[in-house]
């Protein structure tokens, strides 16, 4: 199968994961696209590796899941204090500065 | 392959970092009423460390003996860390840089006399806005240790940022500082529901805006195998895919574009200038815009140096949409905060001028800007956070009438902070405009300046209302007061007014500095 | 040496501010002997000039590199030619007797320090803005006296009216800046530099449309500066400040500054036949203007606030004209300085002992009870209407001669100002010092001490000696030459004829105003059931109004704004010229709409925006 093919399909992850962003209100289900569009970041990054025929891209992917594994914890901090404070989730709803 | 790490030429970076674990291990084990002054003198102690460490490898730089491969020819700039790392000139000020704005930043998180409470940060963030536990908590005094490891770690983050000279590194950086800001700027001990909204924007749209620099790195690296900037550089030259490529440069540049706040990707930047606790907009606003300058310069100039004429359009309309909409923006605004954060945008236009040149002037011009503009950005945001009234902080606009007759100092000195904003000459802000927009016009962007000239004008009319609003006009009768705050804030505003005034005056020896940087290392 | 001169008040101004009311013993002592000591620096220097050759005489003083990038150069330098040096000794000269003749008149105001530091600063920036050598260097200066001009204006800030009339100067000022800042950008887009000497050098290479913008973005700044139309409303609301301060800076030095920047950007003027147009409409206008609200004026200061814009507007009007006329509008810019000062000293007398009532319908019959005062206020309006062989006469008589001959209808409007001229001032004469005592119960007028009278009567002197003395001792056409080119009109009517003209229209109108108000008795309250121009003139021509409606939609804007800042409301409304963009900045800003998917969103439009320029460049 064409290598190229992999890139076409992270391209394509990494879309999923955009729109995911733009359309739930969910702040969980936003991060996890976020997760989603890193992912598809680490898919090309292998996919390359292959291609290119170096190393490099595989050792990124690893660091990549470190540094998410971070974020997750940041992040779900940060979501689980604001649903402590609003008893809510939506990240619509967390809208008090405007303008 | 044998690996090698070049401890002195990374001590400032490593010294942060160590200095962020040990903090760890003091809110660990330190009992809590030691923990204060300890972290306190820790972080103080470890970035006067960083900065010396920065200035001996300056000082080695300037007299031409290569601090890593030995022997190498005089002014050839380092490489370490096997080539991730680059300690040439422009990134040694940069780090130079953010170690004096830290330094002055940390004076300012540490100030507890400006809120009777305590300082800036909720008691314990874990608490629930409003609760039973929080009042307590504050009745008792507690003052949370949290965010200095946490800064330690923001600040080591921001040191590397810029001196990174591959994705990967670069991408580190970025995460290691920006997670705890996320955190940090959660944490405000008064409007918690604003605070935690700004850091659930700011996080939400940070990540989303790093997974746009991270698939944009994987484009590059799949079009030329290599993240290393200067094997990018020259692979760029000779490669035909352009599919790649071109995408990559774009994703790429809205990772960094969002940090440094550039329309369209600054509409975080408000809100959470608003929300986050004043002290750490103060850092924020400064540190985090001068580190990842840094950054989008060294892609830009370094990686994608080959591909100017390819980028510069680009960049021509993100930095005309961040002059227009940031002045046009902070004029109907009525929070002070906002209206500083819309002016940060403003500036980062400005400061993209410098960018667009792409020349030795432009990079020089670009680090002078960074300088001025960062200390008056935290002078200007820590007299924000004196004026108070019995809630906290008055930042609505109408509070601040009539502040020139209750505290005619403080409202000097935070219009002598609006004048260099608005970049008047004599102030660090005319010498800084000038210098970017000069080198903006020999590298053909004489339009852009035209742009920004306007852009300037209308931005003075919105620092000049502030300044007629405290001097011209009566004050309200329940109306705002000065706090006097302790030696550290004084030390903070004395040493920002300061600068102000001095690279305003008497620039030359930092534009000597700046230009004796030199380029960076390819 | 030439920092000295500037360095002094500056020392001044410092010691007082810094000093607090350990200073208010000796302060003001401290601030005449500042100035002074510049003044005398400053004649020493003269002296020095004179002695040399003609060619040695401008010498400069380069302090620092203030910028220096790459191939871009801003000294700080300073620059001291024949046209800074009678700059140099008309600012310390007044300024001093008018430093002396405040402490006086100040003298029972808690304030007096305050008010000697800022009088300090101003000359310190005012003496700045004439020795530049750089137009950066003037922007600063210029800035300065604005500030210091603030300062001054709102200095009694208990009076609600003194606080508006600041923020009034200060806005209106902010547009004429406005114009000097473009000027500046336009000059280094154009000419690489922005010392005068460069841009002198260089100003043949400018393209004719670059100069012409340059012409009249110079002329902008002039403008606001110097109160002449459309800018000119900020400068009868001045009038609010302390009458010393309405005397050296409204009437005898900041004012015309405007013209200064006009003589000193010769080369461009010299080069762009529009712009020096421009430049003699508004002359024109603002003298006939200045004139006419002067005469239905009742306050003797607003009297004299309109009389200064009117002769404002013949310096202007003189300096667009050109190489002929430069000379003649620095030379009427001086004798201006000596008489118009005398008289608002004058003035300042008067209301010292009114009471401080500026109505002149409260005044009268004062010649018997002021008799100094009213001595050197009459010298002071024989100079000012140009009774030779009094200032006036000379510096006026030599604009009317110049404007006659480069164009009739200029002529004539010259011709016109001086009898308006001659009708105001006879009728402020007649009025205060004139017939029959009006005065309110409880005032007892008296002549003021000693240390008031004594700066009037120097002043006086110089109302009657100084014209005289500068044309034929001091040969000012030949002394400003070297630095402003001079040239004789070609063919205008002789000064045997137009001399006698002129007389006669001066002395008709200070026969008809004569008529009026000196052998008619003056009534107390102002009459209502006026004429029309009458009602306009009282109502400075209508220049606020005419402000909102013609001066485009920013004017529009900044009185709104003026309302707005006196309203405690700051929301939602907006300022300045930044106003103009309100509108859409307050539709712009819901697009920042607090929901943070939406601002994704944003960002996303923004990466596709990026990569469509991209695309589009590799096209």
């Amino acid at each position: 199968m064409n290598p190229n093919n992999y890139l076409i399909l992270a391209a394509i992850l990494f879309t999923i994961g955009v729109y995911g962003v733009l359309v739930r209100r969910n702040a969980i289900i936003v991060f996890m696209s976020v997760e989603l569009m890193l992912n598809a970041a680490n898919l090309a990054f292998v996919a390359a590796a292959r291609n290119t025929g170096t190393l490099d891209g595989l050792v990124i992917a690893f660091f990549v899941m470190v540094v998410a594994a971070a974020e997750v914890v940041v992040g779900l901090a940060i979501i689980v204090t604001i649903f402590r404070t609003r008893r809510s989730a939506s990240i619509d709803e967390a809208s008090l500065m405007k303008y | 392959m044998k690996v090698s790490v070049e401890y002195q030429a990374l001590a400032p970076i490593i010294i942060l970092l160590a200095s962020g674990v040990l903090s760890v291990l003091v809110e660990a084990f330190i009992p809590r009423t030691l923990r204060r002054p300890i972290q306190l003198m820790l972080v103080l102690a470890s970035i006067v460390l960083a900065f010396a460490y920065v200035v001996i490898n300056a000082t080695a730089e300037l007299a031409g003996d290569p601090l890593v491969n030995g022997g190498q020819v005089k002014g050839l700039r380092e490489l370490a860390a096997s080539g991730s790392i680059a300690i040439d000139g422009p990134g040694m000020v940069i780090q130079g840089i953010i170690l004096l704005i830290s330094f002055v930043a940390a004076l300012l998180l540490a100030e507890r006399q400006i809120d009777p409470q305590g300082d800036a940060f909720a008691s314990r963030s874990s608490t629930l806005p409003g609760s039973e536990d929080e009042r307590q908590f504050t009745a008792q005094g507690w003052l949370q240790t949290e965010i200095w490891p946490l800064y330690l770690f923001c600040v080591g983050g921001l040191l590397l940022f810029p001196v990174s000279n591959d994705f990967l590194t670069m991408f580190v950086a970025l995460e290691v500082f920006s997670l705890p800001l996320y955190l940090i700027a959660s944490m405000a001990r008064r409007r918690r529901l604003l605070s935690q909204e700004a850091a659930l924007k700011y996080f939400i749209l940070g990540a989303f805006s790093s997974a746009f620099f991270l698939f944009g790195a994987a484009l590059i690296y799949a079009a030329t195998s290599s993240v290393n900037f200067s094997t990018v550089a020259v692979a760029m030259e000779n490669s035909s895919q352009d599919g790649l490529i071109i995408p990559g440069i774009g994703m790429i540049a809205v990772g960094l574009l969002f940090k440094v706040g550039a329309v369209p990707f600054h509409q975080w930047v408000p809100d959470v200038y608003q929300g986050s606790p004043t002290p750490l907009t103060a850092f924020m606003s400064a540190a985090t815009k001068v580190a990842a300058f840094g950054a989008l310069l060294r892609v830009f100039y370094v990686a994608f140096g080959g591909m100017r004429w390819d980028w510069r359009p680009m960049m021509w309309v993100v930095a005309v949409l961040s002059m227009v909409i940031g002045s046009l923006l902070a004029v109907t605004q009525t929070d002070m905060k906002r209206m500083l954060a819309f002016s940060s945008v403003a500036h980062t236009g400005f400061i993209l001028l410098g960018v667009i040149s792409t020349s030795a002037a432009g990079l020089s011009s670009t680090l002078f800007y960074l300088l001025a503009y960062g200390f008056t950005s935290v002078g200007v945001f820590a007299i924000v956070g004196l004026v108070r009234d019995a809630s906290g902080e008055a930042t609505h606009l109408s509070q601040w009438a009539g502040l020139g007759k209750k505290s005619p100092w403080i409202a000097t000195i935070f219009a002598l902070f609006l004048l260099a904003l608005a970049g008047i000459p004599l102030t660090s802000g005319f010498t800084g405009k000038f210098a970017v927009f000069t080198a903006a016009i020999d590298g053909g962007a004489t339009p852009l300046v035209i742009v920004a000239v306007v852009a300037s004008a209308v931005a003075a009319f919105f620092y000049a209302r502030v300044i007629v609003l405290m001097f011209f006009t009566e004050p309200p009768v329940d109306g705002p007061s000065v706090v006097v705050p302790s030696a550290l804030t004084t030390v903070a505003i004395g040493t920002s007014a300061a600068f102000t005034v001095l690279l305003g005056i008497a620039p030359q020896p930092v534009l000597d500095l700046v230009i004796n940087a030199g380029l960076f290392i390819r | 040496m030439i920092a000295a001169l500037i360095g002094l008040p500056l020392l001044g101004a410092t010691v007082l501010l810094l000093g607090g009311r350990r200073t208010n013993a000796w302060g003001h002592f401290l601030a005449v002997a500042m100035s002074a000591a510049s003044f005398l620096l400053g004649a020493f220097l003269f002296l020095q000039m004179a002695g040399k050759s003609e060619e040695e005489r401008e010498v400069g003083q380069h302090l620092f590199d203030w910028i220096s990038v790459g191939a871009f150069q801003v000294p700080f330098g300073l620059h001291l030619d024949q046209l800074s040096i009678v700059f140099v000794l008309l600012i310390t000269g007044v300024g001093t007797l008018i430093h002396i003749y405040s402490i006086g008149y100040m003298e029972h105001d808690p304030n007096r320090r305050r008010f000697f530091a800022y009088l300090n600063l101003f000359v310190a920036a005012m003496l700045l803005l004439v020795l530049a050598d750089n137009y950066f260097l003037l922007y600063v200066g210029w800035e300065g006296v604005g500030l210091a001009s603030y300062l001054l204006i709102s200095f009694y800030q208990q009076k609600p009216t003194a606080a508006a009339a600041g923020k009034k100067a200060f806005i209106v000022n902010r547009v004429g800046d406005v114009g000097l800042s473009l000027a500046i950008m336009l000059m280094f887009v154009t000419f690489g530099t922005v010392t005068f000497e460069g841009v002198n050098a260089a100003a043949e290479s400018g393209s004719s449309s670059a100069i012409t913008w340059i012409g009249l973005a110079l002329l902008l700044a002039a403008c606001g500066k110097s109160a002449q139309f459309p800018l000119q409303s900020w400068l009868l609301d001045a009038m609010e400040g302390p009458t010393p301060v309405s005397a050296l800076i409204h009437a005898a030095t900041m004012v015309t500054a405007g013209v200064y920047l006009i003589v000193r950007a010769h080369a461009i003027f010299d080069l762009s036949e529009t712009a020096r147009t421009a430049v003699v409409i508004v002359g024109a206008i603002t003298l006939l203007l200045g004139a006419f609200i002067g005469t239905a004026k009742d306050d003797i200061k607003k009297g004299l606030a309109g009389s200064t814009m009117s002769q404002i507007g013949y310096m202007i009007l003189a300096a667009g004209l050109g190489p002929v006329g430069y000379v003649f509008a620095i030379f009427h810019l001086l004798t201006h300085g000596m008489f118009k000062a005398g008289l608002f000293l004058g003035a300042g007398s008067v209301m010292h002992g009114m009471h401080d009532d500026v109505n002149m319908r409260h005044y009268g019959a004062l010649r018997t009870m002021m008799k100094i005062t009213y001595a050197t206020f009459g010298l002071g309006f024989l100079a000012i209407i140009g009774v030779p062989p009094f200032a006036g006469f000379w510096s006026k008589d030599e604009i009317i001669y110049v404007a006659f001959s480069q164009s009739m209808v200029i002529g004539l409007a010259t011709l016109i100002g001086a009898g308006v001229t001659a009708f105001y001032m006879t009728r402020m004469m007649a009025m205060t010092f004139f017939g029959e005592a009006r005065w309110e119960d409880d005032v007892h007028p008296h002549e003021s001490p000693a240390i008031m009278t004594i700066p009037m009567i120097v002043l006086a002197f110089g109302s009657v000696f100084g014209g005289m003395a500068m044309l034929f001792v001091g040969d000012i056409e030949h002394w400003l030459e070297p630095v402003t080119g001079f040239a004789k009109p070609e063919h205008s009517v002789s000064h045997s004829v137009l001399i006698p003209i002129t007389l006669a229209v001066v002395v008709g109108g200070a026969l008809f105003a004569w008529l009026r108000y000196g052998r008619r008795p003056v009534p107390v309250t102002a009459p209502t059931d006026v004429r029309f121009l009458t009602r306009a003139a009282r109502a400075d021509a209508y220049g606020d109004a005419l402000n909102e409606a013609v001066f485009m939609r920013p004017g529009q804007y900044l009185t709104r704004s003026l309302i707005w800042f006196d309203s405690k409301a700051v929301d939602g409304l907006v300022s300045g010229l930044a106003a103009a963009t309100g509108g859409l900045s307050a539709r712009a800003r819901r697009l920042q709409n607090g929901y943070v998917r939406s601002y994704a969103l944003t960002m996303l439009g923004g990466a596709v925006l990026i990569a469509l320029v991209l695309l589009l460049v590799r096209l």
